[in-house]
């Protein structure tokens, strides 16, 4: 019996949890362009290597972006899908929010910290949303995170001159492959001092961002999000599998119906 | 074999998600979700609009193809998909739930050519193929000539378009006349009013000098040039414009040449069976036209209704059972989608 759980937000990530929220088996492989390609076999492979049948699936996980559209959808129509043959449920959980659960657990967040996570959004933007620490282990061991603004899309500058500081006594740690690539606008000496410290010394604060480069994670993690769908279902919670695209359809370049194909191309 | 494996079909080229299944050459069902609606007003398909309603639509047309057929998934014995030509995005969608498909029934996926699954479902309408046919198809991003011996394994293209599609060309003298979009249609409608004979238009790649080298190619992009040249004189010269006759004369050209092209292949290659597919052969000139010389050839002309001329998901689960009763090895789960995939790739 085990949930198998896709992200496909960023890279190509895959992973069979137990129902205990174990890892059985992950793969991910850092493919940002041909996820379709990727996806299919991957699955194949955590199977074979966890010993398990795809009858041995109990429900189908799905990150649910925000991301590049082309390959988030591989992701949800692939577990809705693969949930319809199984006859097993699907659950949709937000990419970004594993990145927070994640971050929480690796860097010793608190209750009242915040993490501000921010992933690659393409077009020199970044998808961000922004989370408050609940309970460092909460029900079946999993981190707690409630969402406190976005998830949403703009620049890095802009998101990072609209953030209020954290809470007295709370820390604020910046999160994300949005961090790297921003770093003038999102490294946390950018944002102000007492955005990014709260109370506490800056030099926390430095210390986790400067771990956010190793420790802390940069892409979401597919067990990490198997682990957050299961604790919300037993919280009750619906999880749909609605894609975040918080952007609307490029209309500015209608296409033929088909690409013309000329003699023998 | 005991029966034919029943094969699900998926169909996710451009804006119409179409879900099928197929047995031996026995359509059980065929359902189809459209993104028309959505892209008419921007005057052309929106690939990004078309991929998020292909996402929506295809859990339900999947569901709605099993329910209608009263078939429960753990029946379907293999899974075929188109994995190109079209759009990129669209595609991608099909391709994906295909392969999830798969990999949840355990069963065998055939990765195969959309615009020869248009000739293929004629097979569920009016029967197997003989041995040897000619098949034109003509739709909205292709205008193709093939000389086909089998189906799953052996196609010849004798010719194409090197520019514009047959639709495409109507589509755009359609915009020139001021009709909505798609214009297809609307010419033919207006064309059956005018006469056919007003305006002598010019057949594209019917000179001699080009007989050697494009004698099964078209162009239609000259023809729609010579129209928008030939409206823009009559305005200027304040005449009014016999829309009807313009129409007519233009599709006359059209068709005239796919045709006497499509007739002269059949004769060299000495075929008796003319199939036609794609969303342009719901041209009524084309069909009285085609039906006149295939008469007069002594071909037989084999044109499916208009429902499995357009986009569907008959046409890929008719291909994909021709590709499994072949005994063709199935694609490989990473087997990517292919936007100019060439007609000389039946399946991947
Ligand atoms: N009665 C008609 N007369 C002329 N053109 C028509 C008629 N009906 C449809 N068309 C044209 O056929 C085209 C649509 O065909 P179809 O749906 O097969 O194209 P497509 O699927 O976009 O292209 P492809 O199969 O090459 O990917 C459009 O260009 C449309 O205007
Ligand atoms: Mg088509």
């Amino acid at each position: 019996m085990a949930v198998l759980s896709i992200d496909t937000s960023a890279a190509v990530g895959v992973a069979l949890v137990a129902d205990d929220g174990s890892r059985l088996a992950a793969r991910r492989v850092d493919e940002r362009r041909r996820h379709a390609e990727r996806l299919a076999p991957m699955i194949a492979d955590v199977l074979a290597e966890a010993g398990l049948t795809r009858a041995d699936l109990t429900a189908v996980v799905a990150g649910t972006g925000p991301a590049p559209f082309t390959g988030l959808r591989v992701g949800l129509v692939t577990a809705r899908t693969l949930a319809l043959a199984l006859g097993v449920p699907v659950w949709g959980v937000p990419s970004l929010d594993a990145i927070a659960v994640e971050a929480v657990a690796d860097l010793g967040l608190t209750p009242g910290d915040e993490v501000l996570v921010a992933t690659d959004a393409r077009r020199r933007e970044v998808y961000w949303a922004r989370y408050r620490v609940r309970a460092h282990e909460g029900p079946r061991g999993v981190p707690v995170v409630e969402t406190v603004a976005g998830p949403d899309v703009g620049k890095a500058d802009a998101v990072a001159a609209a953030q209020d500081p954290a809470a007295p006594g709370a820390r604020l740690v910046v999160v994300g492959e949005g961090a790297a690539l921003y770093p003038d606008a999102l490294r946390s000496p950018a944002l102000p001092a007492d955005v990014m410290a709260g109370d506490v010394m800056a030099g926390d604060v430095m210390a986790a961002d400067v771990m956010a480069a190793d420790d802390a994670p940069a892409l979401p993690d597919a067990a990490v999000l198997a682990r957050v769908a299961l604790q919300r279902r037993a919280a009750g919670q619906e999880l749909p599998t609605e894609p975040l695209y918080l952007r609307r359809p490029d209309v500015q370049e209608p296409v033929r119906r088909a690409a013309t194909t000329t003699g023998g191309a | 074999m005991a029966a034919d494996p029943l094969v699900l079909g998926i169909e996710t080229s451009c804006d119409e998600t179409g879900v099928a299944l197929v047995r031996g050459n026995e359509l059980l069902v065929d359902a189809t979700a459209s993104s028309m609606d959505e892209h008419a007003r921007f005057g052309g398909i929106i690939p990004e609009v078309a991929s998020r309603a292909h996402l929506e639509s295809m859990i339900p047309t999947i569901q709605r193809a099993l329910g209608e057929a009263d078939v429960d998934l753990s029946q379907v014995d293999a899974v075929a998909v188109t994995a190109g030509p079209g759009l990129v995005g669209p595609l991608t969608i099909g391709s994906s739930a295909a392969k999830a498909l798969a990999v949840g029934l355990g069963k065998p996926l055939y990765g195969v050519n959309h615009v020869i699954g248009h000739a293929c479902v004629d097979q569920l309408v009016h029967g197997p193929f003989p041995e040897r046919v000619m098949a034109l198809v003509v739709s909205g991003g292709h205008s193709s000539l093939l000389l086909v011996d089998d189906v799953a394994t052996n196609v010849t293209e004798l010719g194409s378009t090197l520019d514009d599609a047959a639709g495409e060309a109507f589509d755009k003298v359609g915009r020139l006349l001021g009709l909505p979009y798609p214009g297809g249609p609307h010419v033919d409608r207006l064309a059956r009013e005018g006469d056919p004979t007003a305006i002598r238009f010019p057949r594209g790649l019917t000179a001699r000098k080009d007989q050697a080298e494009h004698a099964y190619d078209f162009s239609f992009s000259g023809l729609k040039t010579a129209v928008a040249r030939w409206v823009e004189n009559e305005q200027d010269a304040g005449r009014p414009l016999p829309l009807a006759d313009v129409a007519a004369s233009f599709a006359e050209a059209v068709v005239d040449v796919l045709t006497a092209k499509t007739i002269a292949a059949c004769r060299a290659h000495d075929v008796d069976t003319l199939v036609i597919g794609g969303g342009f052969s719901a041209n009524s000139q084309l069909r009285e036209k085609a039906a006149a010389r295939c008469a007069e050839a002594g071909i037989e002309l084999r044109i499916p209704p208009i429902r499995y001329c357009t986009d569907n998901g008959a046409m890929i689960a008719a291909l994909g059972s021709a590709v499994v009763r072949a005994g063709v090895a199935p694609s490989s789960l990473d087997f990517g989608v292919d936007s100019s995939m060439p007609l000389t790739t039946i399946h991947v």
